[in-house]
């Protein structure tokens, strides 16, 4: 078991958003989580991630209890959160963001500036641009880039393809499946079709708790089947 | 015509301590949402340092002012590690009160070393610069120059060294800076200790130019939020640019409607500024 | 106890009022008018930090308006000492009411800063520009008119006027804090986010609480002014502030008795301990850290949080 979370209950000052949360995620693992927005998705990725404590439950990493961690402790354990507003730093270059990533996880960063072409060719061309610069897609494929570096084991993806075009988001999908395998990832994402295609296992999410879990993959090609369950 | 140029020189010569001493300031404003009152301190500390070398130990104004910097050091570190540490993340009221606090325990420490009454310190260069009937105090281009040397190097400084790259990272989002993995608060404090440095610089370089006394720090202090408000929190331009302006409604005020208003006409631009372009913090 | 004092009214007056009038005869009755007067300005300044989450650097400006309001019109319209705080409040609350629209739009840092800017400048035309009405540096000395029994140059009339100002005061912010007004001003503290949303206008609800608490600061400053018999700068003071930040952390923030409580307990210090106390400014630095540090409930908040969990013991064993 790569991550167990048990009986969370997450509050935003004195608002339960969690109630009672329970998530089991294997190695090599790739889940989704879908819901309607304020259902708590965002929530429970960020208390995985170290960014908020839980009232109550527990986290747990490679039998470890991470809940309550810092932040960046969380992160230097090995995992990591791709941003759902694009949040680039804006000021510093495409090398720039890398460099940071670099240096926090002791890579080189020839090796980080590698992972981000590796994955999309076209970021060569823009290492020296200010990260402000960037589209909207570009940002993105940076953000994984910049949470590939120093080779996560776990990658926390909130909305990959929240607000972007077709194209692109057809890009962001091929990205996420090749890394696929390689990398455990807990997915967050409102549009079920992309759901299809991603996702091993699938947890729907209602105010604040899982209400079914999904580990048929036929019923998880066939997002119609529980759309309504949303 | 020569009274207006006059003016200009004196506004640059203000703008440029204000500058100095602004950095530090508008960094732990912007950067780790405190507002660090201490910081007028250790620009107190700075002043005496140079007098204690200068007129007390008779030493050099060179060696005064490295007195100052290295004294700077400790002092700040400490003030980081044991209140504005304690402070990041709490309401921002408790780091304006401890702040406070800090600055009163040091203003009364330098009123129990130096006493109270005020304490002059000769101009060091003590050659005037005449151009026709213009007559400028060398000392005060020495300020100027200086203040310009330190904004681009600070400029180089954000834009080549790591340290200066997660600070920048920082400033806008310092919470995806953690994500990575980057103790942001370590970081910054060495950046904290390098503003508190040049608070101390400018302390020594206003020093000459006024005369020392304990609560020194609390009046240039006002004036130094106001440069951090008017520029921008954490905007290491605009506080360039804001000291600069400021100076100059400072010597502006002085020459040509009374110099006992320039102070309070720079805390209504302040004020105003405040009130028509709410910053949220 | 303690909860049941805060809980009644009438008991807390009643309280208050012994309380003063034993520490009165005990010690020096001036002083204690000193110690009665502050805690109306702790009570104006925590209505603002305390119940509505503001700190204002800044709030001598008024103290300051209500002192020379109150001198100027003693000096130079008409001695009646009546007529006199009553101007002082309004010079106050008017003052409030203008600045109020614009700083009240701002809150925290931008709060603090901006009262503290409006407090230099007040400062500085009180000192400079209108030295002709103010007395400059000087100051003004006063006196007021006598009406029989009323007369304010007694020191024991003084204290009785200054008491029972109080009082008034006390009460009628017990009544606020409890009125629907009071729980929509701690909901604003709170999260002002969601009240908007639920459609009040908070802006104009901090408006008026801005204008009241620099009317009752303006009235503690008025009575300050008679109470010393003179006007000037120091009662003006931009570095004054933290005395009564101070005395309200220490008594305990959002309490209208904690702020009683800190009024007097900071003046008791000041008053008594200065004496001792050879570093003042270092000794109320370090209090301050101690305070922010380990001790944010301040005497009050401690006293009746001990006390009821005490009841709550004996309630329930």
């Amino acid at each position: 078991m790569l991550l167990t979370v048990e009986n969370l209950d997450v509050c935003y000052g004195h608002a339960q958003v969690l109630h009672d949360v329970s998530l089991r995620l294997n190695e090599g693992e790739l889940v989704c989580v879908v819901g309607r927005n304020g259902a708590g998705k965002t929530t429970l990725l960020k208390t995985i991630g170290g960014f908020m404590s839980p009232a109550r439950g527990t986290v747990e990493f490679r039998g470890e209890r991470i809940d309550g961690m810092p932040l960046e402790q969380v992160a230097r354990m090995g995992i990591k959160y791709v941003y759902q507003d694009k949040r680039v730093f804006s000021e510093l270059t495409v090398r720039e963001n890398l460099e940071l990533a670099a240096y926090a996880s002791g890579q080189s960063l020839d090796e980080a500036v590698a992972k981000v072409i590796a994955i999309h060719p076209k970021m060569g061309t823009l290492l020296n641009s200010k990260a402000k610069g960037l589209s909207g897609g570009e940002r993105q494929i940076l953000l994984i880039g910049r949470a590939l570096v120093g080779d996560p084991q776990l990658l926390l993806v909130d909305e990959p393809t929240e607000g972007l075009a077709a194209i692109i988001i057809g890009e962001i999908i091929d990205i996420l499946l090749k890394m696929k395998k390689r990398i455990t990832m807990v997915v967050v994402e409102q549009n079920l079709s992309t759901v299809a295609r991603l996702a091993d296992r699938v947890y729907v999410m209602k105010e604040g708790v899982f209400s079914r879990e999904i580990e048929d993959k036929k019923t998880i090609e066939n997002p119609s089947s529980y759309e309504d369950q949303l | 015509m020569t009274n207006f140029v006059q003016s200009i020189l004196f506004g640059l010569t203000i703008g440029g301590i204000l500058y100095i001493i602004s950095i530090g300031l508008s960094l732990t404003f912007g950067a780790m949402g405190i507002v660090n009152f201490a910081h007028g301190l250790i620009y107190a500390v700075g002043a005496y340092a140079v007098y204690t070398v200068v007129t007390v130990l008779g030493g050099g104004f060179l060696a005064g002012l490295l007195a100052a910097v290295v004294v700077s050091i400790p002092l700040s570190y400490v003030i980081e590690r044991f209140v504005i540490r304690r402070l990041y993340g709490e309401s921002i009221d408790y780091a304006i009160i401890a702040t406070y606090a800090v600055l009163l325990i040091g203003a009364d420490l330098l009123k129990w070393i130096f006493g109270a009454s005020p304490l002059p310190i000769i101009d060091p260069i003590g050659v005037l610069w005449t151009s026709g009937s213009l007559v400028m105090p060398v000392f005060r281009l020495v300020i100027i120059g200086t203040s310009v040397l330190i904004f681009f190097g600070l400029q180089l400084f954000f834009k080549k060294t790591l340290v200066g790259k997660i600070v920048v990272a920082g400033l806008q989002d310092r919470e995806a800076v953690r994500s990575l993995g980057i103790n942001v608060e370590k970081h910054f404090a060495i950046v904290f200790v390098m503003g508190s440095a040049l608070a101390a610089l400018g302390g020594v370089l206003y020093a000459p130019l006024s005369t020392l006394d304990p609560y020194m720090g609390f009046q240039i202090l006002i004036l130094c939020f106001a440069v951090v408000i008017v520029g921008g929190m954490g905007n290491l331009k605009g506080t360039a640019v804001a000291a600069f302006s400021l100076g100059m409604v400072h010597s502006l005020t002085a020459a040509y409607l009374a110099s006992s208003a320039s102070d309070a006409m720079v805390y209504v631009v302040m004020a105003a500024v405040l009130v028509f372009r709410p910053v949220d913090t | 106890m303690f909860r049941s004092v805060e809980k009644n009214p009438i008991l807390t007056l009643i309280c208050i009022a012994l309380a003063f009038l034993i520490y009165g005869y005990a010690t020096s009755l001036p002083k204690i008018t000193d110690f009665m007067i502050f805690c109306i300005f702790v009570i104006a300044f925590d209505l603002l930090y305390g119940h509505m989450g503001q700190l204002s650097f800044g709030h001598m400006l008024y103290f300051g308006s209500g002192a020379y309001g109150c001198g100027m019109f003693a000096y130079h319209i008409y001695p009646d000492p009546f007529l006199s705080i009553l101007a002082g409040v309004l010079l106050g609350a008017t003052v409030a009411a203008l600045l109020g629209t614009l700083v009240v739009k701002t809150s925290h840092a931008a709060f603090a800063l901006s009262n503290l800017a409006l407090n230099e400048v007040g400062a500085y035309l009180v000192l400079s520009p209108w030295h002709k009405w103010t007395g400059g540096e000087d100051g003004l000395s006063l006196f007021f008119k006598k009406y029989g029994f009323i007369n304010f140059g007694e020191s024991t009339f003084r204290f009785y006027f200054c008491l029972v100002s109080l009082l008034l005061v006390v009460y009628l912010m017990l009544l606020l804090v409890r009125s629907p007004y009071g729980s929509l001003l701690k909901a604003i503290k709170e999260n002002e986010v969601r009240v908007r949303f639920l459609g009040y206008n908070t802006f104009l609800y901090k408006y008026i609480t801005f204008i009241i608490s620099g009317a009752i600061a303006a009235f503690a400053g008025a009575l300050m002014s008679i109470n010393l018999s003179y006007t000037n700068t120091s009662l003006i003071a931009p570095t004054r502030n933290v005395e009564v930040i101070f005395a309200a952390l220490m008594g305990g923030a959002g309490s209208v008795i904690g702020a009683v409580v800190g009024g007097t307990a900071f003046m008791t210090i000041s008053n008594y301990l200065a004496v001792y106390v050879v570093r003042w400014e270092m000794f109320l630095g370090f209090a301050l850290l101690i305070f922010v540090f380990w001790f944010r409930e301040g005497i009050w908040g401690y006293l009746s949080k001990s006390g009821g969990a005490l009841e709550k013991e004996r309630s329930n064993p």
